[in-house]
């Protein structure tokens, strides 16, 4: 039972092989970058300008069709920033929100329904781009920046005063949120993703067939998930930095 | 036996950070920017229209109702107005015909009071004619009685 020793484990079923840490290295201009997470990221990134395109190709007053489906997706987002960061500040933030839910949302789900194991790549394996820390990390740290860039626009330098609010005896807890915040927003995905994957990869390891599908729909579904918990902690962290501690809380 | 540390050692584990996270948020942001223009902005503004159509459309149509809901009440008082109007017309019509019925009654009641009258009076004077008719027959008849019985020297 070795399964992660030479990370890199063969059975009969040429699906059934396990990869974890391994990565298809490409190196541009003295930069080493994980290929296989840019190849299936381009993909889903097409993906999504392709419906966009499609859906604003020939706007209708009365939708219909894959206009219909991303104006739905749309106002998805939209209600998530409103009811996150309010009726009044939401708008600017939307497409933020909104690309951080979408991309992650179709990562996601292309991990868990793209067969993308049969593709074969000289070393490591494709698989959802948020299988990846450098994709979720990036995504965190750009949430991190967007909140900073929300308080420090609407406040100023009066920003800093939420760090004594309620009292300054938890200046130090205040502080240490912004560290916390990205950590558990990149961990958090990156963890469920990858487990994910691996509880499947391990069970269609044991056993073929059939017996791993309520894990793949369970996968499906912690997927979906984990998107819309990304994007609402992030419209909620920008909204806590545009209202304070202080300001009234709409949570 | 089973290596965990390999999974967590930069070199190739699940933690290897290496240039994929800048150049990852690099493309995120301009994803952002992407979508921003061919998706957010224009099927954001087909959705804003569309609200404001339907409320202009909802006013619209609230107003005409509203004008709607005021006509069938003017129409409802005038046709109250025109069923007494209508009421009152026939209510002297029909005054009007018992006043005629009643004209008429009365003057055939005089007619046939007169005709009565000149009936009795004509009888009445052929009743009196008679009589003087009858007198002087009796006259007559009791002179020729008398000179039956006395003979005609000594009656005259």
């Amino acid at each position: 039972m070795e399964f992660f020793a030479g990370s890199k484990v063969y059975t009969f079923l040429p699906l059934a092989s396990l990869e974890v840490g391994e990565h298809f290295y490409w190196n541009i201009g003295g930069l080493t970058v994980h290929g296989q997470v840019f190849m299936t990221s381009w993909f889903v990134i097409a993906l999504l300008v392709i419906a966009s395109l499609a859906a604003t190709r020939n706007i209708q007053r009365v939708p219909s069709g894959i206009q219909n489906f991303m104006e739905f997706a749309l106002e998805f987002v939209r209600e998530l920033a409103k009811n996150q960061i309010g009726e009044k500040e939401y708008r600017p933030w939307v497409p933020f929100i909104g690309t951080l839910f979408l991309f992650i949302f179709v990562s996601n789900w292309s991990g868990a329904l793209l067969p993308w194991k049969l593709i074969q790549i000289p070393s490591g394996e494709l698989a959802a781009p948020t299988n990846d820390i450098n994709t979720t990390v990036a995504l965190a740290l750009l949430t991190s920046l967007a909140y900073f860039f929300a308080g420090f626009r609407k406040r100023g330098l009066g920003y800093f005063a939420k760090y004594l609010e309620p009292t300054p005896i938890l200046l130090p807890i205040n502080i240490l949120e912004d560290f916390t915040k990205p950590l558990s927003l990149s961990f958090r995905l990156f963890g469920n993703i990858v487990a994910d994957e691996l509880v499947v990869a391990v069970l269609v390891l044991l056993v073929p067939l059939f017996i791993p599908l309520p894990v793949m729909a369970l996968g499906l579904f912690t997927s979906a998930i984990q998107a819309l918990v990304f994007a609402t902690l992030a419209a909620a962290y920008i909204h806590e930095a545009l209202e304070g501690h202080g300001g009234e809380e709409h949570e | 036996m089973i290596h965990w540390t390999n999974l967590f050692i930069a070199e190739a584990g699940m933690f290897d950070f290496d240039a994929t996270l800048p150049l990852m948020a690099i493309q995120f942001l301009a994803l952002v920017f992407l979508l921003n223009k061919i998706f957010y902005k224009p099927l954001g503004k087909v959705l804003d229209e569309r609200t404001e159509y339907v409320r202009q459309n909802g006013q619209d149509a609230k107003g005409r109702l509203e004008k709607a809901t005021a006509i069938a009440a003017q129409y409802e008082q005038e046709l109250v107005e025109v069923r007494r109007e209508s009421q009152s017309i026939i209510a002297k019509a029909r005054e009007e015909a018992q006043q005629v019925v009643t004209a008429v009654v009365q003057e055939a009641q005089q007619e046939i009071q007169q005709q009565r009258e000149a009936t009795s009076q004509e009888i009445e004077t052929q009743k009196n004619q008679a009589f003087h008719t009858l007198e002087g027959d009796v006259d007559a008849l009791s002179w020729q009685i008398l000179e039956k019985l006395l003979g005609s020297e000594l009656a005259r």
